[in-house]
């Protein structure tokens, strides 16, 4: 029984990261621009598709690119489309979010087909590590190792540079920001940029392990979302935080009562909001209030 | 000076009636020119979307074979979406009452089949699903109007199961929580039983599950002789994919029937593994002229081989069409009995509709993943056409007792 807990929990501990790296984006995305972003999926998506034939054309030094295109299409989207929705309804940008992920994971079938695209982890990263009943993959090591290093270069990034803080004052006081001179639309576009970014290195660590196809996107978003509310909306670690209890959640949810595996994160969505509704690390902010 | 009409005099009533018959050519010909409508139900979205995608290439190729006409006139396929039970169940009722079509054709999965069923039986419409096995669907649950192409669980089961006892008889159950999956569980386990064996483990694991990591330490943890999996489509290419990175390929072998071409091509040729059932197979040598044909004539049209679901979308539309030129009409009633005479030739078996339950009748295929695999579209070997004895075919789908189905209430 121990062994089994053990093993569980460390293995979902393991997935957990990837569930953070899905989610932080999302979340840097709400906090900084107060969008709720249905598209996150998609660009996830997107993240693994470019990663796949990335490889298959080039090699898998190429596939570092995958993230930047995803960045880059993001960026595009929010100067086109994003942009014209700040300080508007929620709802607009729920409706317009939603339409773009259905566009996008249409385009996507278009040009890759609706098939599932084999795509393996490098054979450099095959084989595993075994510590008494704990087992993970290299791979899935090199998962953990990568989140980790994005997550302290992030939190550093929005701590440490002028940038990071020009980002958080202005998620709080856009006119205040705007007022010292700062030319703050020009920012949201490469924070917009930057959540699309985070997406699309999430799809091309999760492309080796899931299936490589255009429903991908919807297996990614709903727990971004359930990760977000958990830890708290806009709030970075909260998104840390709750990622990791998701997966463990799940892991062990899947060792005791596997049939319930799926529901295991919804219901410590709903007893975590019973007991704080702003979820773990959500703060009061003037401008959602 | 009075001016009379120089003619007969013409009273309303025939002046109409003179035009009617005048203009019924016209409308006889606008009509005839209206074609003729097949339905077809297939997933859109969601994790079936791959072999629904092939499901329809094939489905249209057929028509497309005939020149998309139909008894000598235009035809054409509207196709909606499958995306859950409720939705399918709506869209087939939309497609009865404003596209007024004369048949439908779909049912990727088990669970919305069972649910159209229902509303081909209310609708009375005849409705031939390509793809879901569940044994509901032409047993208990079977109506005069449905027919299936497919093999149920049970026959595929029976089909797969002496290549597998070999490898012993302490077997571990992943299978997905819905009709399918439940089916393999209930099938196997009865066969597992009745050959003395012992179970492992059951895990019964949600739709769309995207990380199996935990599920395979527990298979891990248990030691089983096999692995006797019921998760299908993406969900199946994500396990294996898992299976392999997690370092269980060659350890512990894996089988489940009715694998979709797509669904291995998914996977990719280091990660593929395991022993499967199938309906058809687009590299076997024992493929009947008009296989080869379609096959030849898909790779012609899509630049690459036919998957099996290509192939299943073709025969039943093949089927259909057949059924309703024997009918020589598109009355439901007149297509059902049509589809009923339908048969074709494979080789020493006629392949047929039965006709107390219209389950097809037809050869199983075993296949095994080939040790390397150099094709990226060819991963396996044929290891048995089953039952080899055509005079065995009805036995090995059952007999009505076991079946269930009881048409004459329906």
């Amino acid at each position: 029984m121990l062994d089994t807990i053990l093993s569980q929990a460390v293995n979902g501990l393991v997935l957990g990261f990837l569930y953070v790296l899905i989610a932080v984006g999302l979340s840097i995305i709400f906090g900084l621009l107060g969008i709720v972003n249905f598209a996150h999926g998609a660009f996830f998506a997107l993240g693994a598709y470019f990663a796949m034939q990335l490889y298959r054309s080039f090699g898998w030094p190429a596939v570092i690119l995958a993230p930047f295109l995803a960045g880059a299409i993001g960026m595009v989207v929010e100067l086109s489309l994003i942009r014209r929705l700040y300080g508007k309804e929620p709802l607009l940008s729920l409706i317009l979010t939603f339409a773009l992920s259905l566009l996008m994971s249409a385009l996507i079938r278009l040009f890759w087909g609706g098939a599932g695209q084999p795509f393996s982890p490098p054979r450099f990263l095959a084989g595993f590590v075994e510590w008494g009943p704990v087992l993970i993959t290299t791979y899935r090591l090199a998962v953990l190792g990568i989140t980790t290093a994005l997550l302290i270069g992030l939190w550093a990034f929005f701590a440490y540079t002028p940038y990071g803080r020009i980002l958080r004052a202005g998620s709080r006081d856009a006119e205040m920001v705007g007022l010292l001179g700062i030319n703050l639309p020009s920012v949201l576009t490469w924070v917009f940029g930057l959540g699309c970014c985070l997406a699309g290195a999430a799809g091309l660590l999760a492309a080796p392990l899931w299936t490589v196809d255009p429903t991908m996107s919807e297996s990614a978003i709903m727990p971004a979302f359930v990760i977000v509310t958990i830890g708290g909306l806009g709030s970075y670690a909260g998104a840390i935080v709750a990622g990791l209890l998701v997966g463990v959640v799940t892991a062990l949810t899947i060792a005791f009562a596997p049939e319930a595996s799926a529901a295991a994160m919804y219901v410590l969505m709903a007893v975590i909001l019973l007991l704080r509704p702003r979820g773990l690390f959500g703060e009061r902010w003037e401008r959602f209030e | 000076m009075t001016i009379t009409p120089a003619g007969p005099s013409v009273t309303r009533r025939t002046a109409l009636l003179g035009a009617a018959s005048l203009s019924a050519p016209f409308i006889r010909n606008a009509a005839a020119a209206e074609p003729i409508r097949i339905g077809m139900i297939l997933a859109k979205t969601g994790q079936i979307v791959d072999q629904s995608e092939y499901l329809a290439q094939g489905t249209y190729l057929a028509l497309e074979q005939q020149n998309n006409t139909i008894l000598g006139r235009p035809a054409e396929i509207v196709w909606l979406d499958e995306a859950s039970p409720q939705g399918a169940q709506q869209n087939m009722q939309k497609l009865i009452d404003e596209q007024k079509v004369v048949a439908v054709i779909g049912g990727a999965l088990s669970s919305s089949a069972l649910a159209m069923e229902s509303v081909a039986k209310r609708a009375k419409i005849p409705f031939v699903i390509d793809n879901a096995a569940a044994r509901e669907i032409t047993g208990k649950d079977c109506n005069r109007y449905t027919f299936r192409l497919q093999a149920p669980v049970p026959v595929q089961a029976r089909a797969l199961a002496p290549y597998i006892m070999g490898y012993g008889k302490r077997w571990y159950f992943i299978t997905a929580a819905y009709a399918f999956g439940q089916d393999i569980l209930r099938s196997f386990r009865d066969i597992l039983r009745a050959a003395g064996g012992t179970e492992a483990g059951i895990d019964e694991v949600p739709l769309n599950t995207p990380d199996y990591s935990s599920f395979i330490l527990k298979i891990r943890q248990a030691k089983p002789d096999l692995v006797l999996g019921g998760v299908s489509a993406g969900d199946l290419t994500t396990f294996l994919k898992q299976w392999n990175e997690l370092g269980m390929k060659g350890k512990i072998p894996f089988a489940e029937i009715a694998i979709g071409d797509t669904d291995i091509w998914g996977i990719g040729p280091d990660a593929a593994s395991g022993i499967f059932t199938k309906t058809w197979y687009y590299n076997n040598p024992n493929n009947t002229p008009e296989d080869k044909a379609f096959a030849a004539a898909y790779q012609k049209k899509h630049n690459r081989p036919a998957a099996d679901k290509a192939w299943m979308g073709w025969f039943t539309m093949k089927s259909l069409l057949g059924g309703i030129e024997i009918a020589k009409s598109t009355e439901p009633a007149a297509i059902v009995a049509g589809l009923e005479k339908w048969q074709t030739q494979d080789g020493d078996l006629a392949v047929h509709y039965r006709s107390w339950d219209h389950q097809l009748l037809r050869r199983t295929l075993v296949v095994e993943t080939k040790p390397k695999i150099t094709d990226k579209w060819d991963y396996f070997d044929v290891k048995a056409s089953l039952p080899a004895n055509a005079a065995d075919l009805e036995k090995v789908f059952g007999d009505k007792q076991e079946i269930g189905c009881n048409m004459e209430s329906t």
